[in-house]
């Protein structure tokens, strides 16, 4: 059965599909059959992410209302085996999704793959809730700032209420920390939260800290997950991410100010 | 604070309060059976009625138009002083107002958010609405505050949009209380871990009520009602363990040590 995984973080913009995608990507290139969801119904972006909007035909939504198989909606990534993508519809709303239908689909990839990943739209609403409702684990992605912070201690107030694990009294979903959009310099001048201050506040397991990088932006205008760029720091954190994700104890790197100068010189101090 | 420098000439200053209320919940208009029922009570129970204030709620009530004056009349023949009138059609407020009555909006409303009246206070008198008083005189007001409590314990972290409440004792947190998250207790809150949210002690007007905290960082602290802001509390206080309780009708923070 497929360990199911949500990316979430009530807030948007923060990095959610950038992270599903390359964790998705990490956990293929590990050797881990992985398929990544798109749950933003009439916001799609994953595609874009993941390099293969040209190769769209049907959707979650298609699947869900008997339009399509699944294996007809399926899409086989071209750069990893192992990795397939289940976009979403943009032309219709979350209305469309329904939960007896998200089970179905869930339970039917599960016998297949050993990951699902559920990249969750911003927001507390439906459409979140649905992407939330049946997942084993779930990565809070959260940026250094207060507002960021807050909705992600909203959403973890939610995954433990609002899931099926919650309502069935199961155990509860192993929820992580992943901070994204880290900047140790800015960090350090205090304009962004420190890492201590949010593992603080939100007091769950840190399970990456992905520094703030030119890379990603150039990974998801080239629509190549940023993990498959293992130059770059981004890239690196993100395999660091995926493998604490399969349980590897790995030292946290790219969070320190001095560490960071270091780099930039091995780097030719692209990053800023 | 310039505003203290003023007080001794100041005539007054508006405070928002919240005080153990009787709620006369009428199920019937008809002024004549309201004098029955109650002529039956006062014999019964005769310390009850000692101009008592109430608040007659009339949400149950389908009539538009109903006799507010002889209601009143009514009530006040049985030393009952009605003081305002919850719910009803504009035409009940319209009379409730012109007989010099406040006028509540209905329980539905506000039953939700029952935190929003302590946090946007309006300069004015608030009450608290909500406490089941049966017309016995055992119950009367002042005898909530004593009564035995059931506590809670709540381990882990209350998060933000979360509401953790103790309606009947004391509220136990162990964790921390995060911004935007609330806690509630109709006795203490005592909270072994940082304090970011709000927390309400003493939620039925018990003013022995206090908060108590590993680490102050409250955006709001309110015992029976009377509250204070992040803004107001002393800067020093901040991210230190206190406690926090009503003297004088004002609410200290001191250092828990």
């Amino acid at each position: 059965m497929a360990k199911i995984i949500v990316v979430t973080s009530g807030k948007g913009g923060v990095g959610k599909t950038t992270s599903a995608a390359a964790i998705a990507t990490g956990l293929a290139l590990r050797g881990k059959k992985t398929v990544v969801i798109d749950f933003d119904v009439g916001l799609r972006n994953l595609d874009l992410i993941m390099g293969c909007e040209r190769r769209v035909v049907y959707d979650l939504v298609n699947v869900i209302q008997g339009e399509a198989g699944l294996n007809q909606a399926l899409i086989r990534d071209k750069r990893v085996d192992n990795l397939h993508i289940l976009p979403a519809s943009q032309t219709r709303d979350k209305d469309a999704l329904t939960q007896e239908g998200v089970e179905k689909v869930l339970d039917t990839l599960g016998k297949d793959f050993d990951f699902i990943i559920c990249d969750s739209p911003a927001g507390i609403e439906r459409g979140a809730q649905l992407a939330m409702y049946y997942a084993d684990e779930a990565i809070v992605v959260t940026n250094p700032e207060v507002s960021s912070v807050r909705d992600s201690d909203r959403i973890l107030g939610l995954l433990a209420s609002k899931t099926r694990r919650a309502e069935r009294g199961d155990d509860a979903i192993r929820e992580h920390l992943l901070i994204t959009r880290y900047n140790p310099s800015r960090v350090d001048l205090g304009d962004m939260l420190n890492l201590d201050d949010i593992r603080d506040i939100l007091a769950i397991d840190l399970l990456g800290l992905i520094p703030e990088s030119e890379a990603v932006l150039r990974a998801s205008n080239q629509g190549v997950p940023v993990t498959h760029d293992d130059n770059s720091d981004a890239g690196q954190a993100y395999a660091d991410t995926v493998a604490r994700l399969l349980g590897e104890e790995v030292p946290l790197r790219f969070h320190e100010y001095q560490k960071k100068s270091l780099l930039s010189r091995m780097f030719g101090g692209t990053r800023r | 604070m310039s505003l203290n420098m003023d007080r001794d000439r100041m005539a007054f200053t508006f405070k928002g309060g919240m005080l153990p209320m009787t709620v006369m919940e009428l199920t019937s208009a008809d002024p004549e059976r309201i004098r029955e029922q109650l002529a039956g009570k006062l014999s019964q129970s005769p310390a009850f009625f000692q101009h008592t204030p109430v608040v007659l709620n009339v949400e149950k009530l389908e009539e538009p138009h109903l006799a507010l004056e002889r209601i009143c009349a009514v009530c006040r023949a049985h030393k009952l002083l009605p003081v305002a009138v919850r719910g009803g059609p504009d035409p009940v407020k319209q009379s409730a107002w012109a007989l010099g009555l406040g006028w509540f909006p209905p329980q539905e409303a506000s039953r939700p958010r029952p935190l929003e009246s302590v946090a946007d206070a309006v300069p004015a008198e608030e009450v608290e609405l909500d406490e089941p008083v049966d017309a016995s005189p055992e119950v009367a007001p002042e005898a909530l505050p004593g009564a035995v409590a059931r506590g809670r314990i709540y381990r882990g972290t209350v998060r933000s949009g979360q509401q953790v409440t103790a309606p009947e004792g004391d509220l136990v947190v162990v964790g921390a209380v995060n911004a935007g998250a609330e806690v509630l207790a109709a006795g203490n809150v005592h909270v072994y871990g940082a304090l970011r949210g709000r927390a309400l002690a003493g939620i039925h007007g018990d003013v022995k009520a206090g908060i108590f905290c590993r680490e102050l960082h409250a955006e709001l602290l309110s015992v029976a009602g009377n509250y204070k802001r992040l803004e107001d509390i002393d800067p020093r206080m901040l991210g230190t363990t206190v406690q926090v309780q009503l003297f004088d009708g004002q609410l200290s923070i001191k250092p828990l040590d």
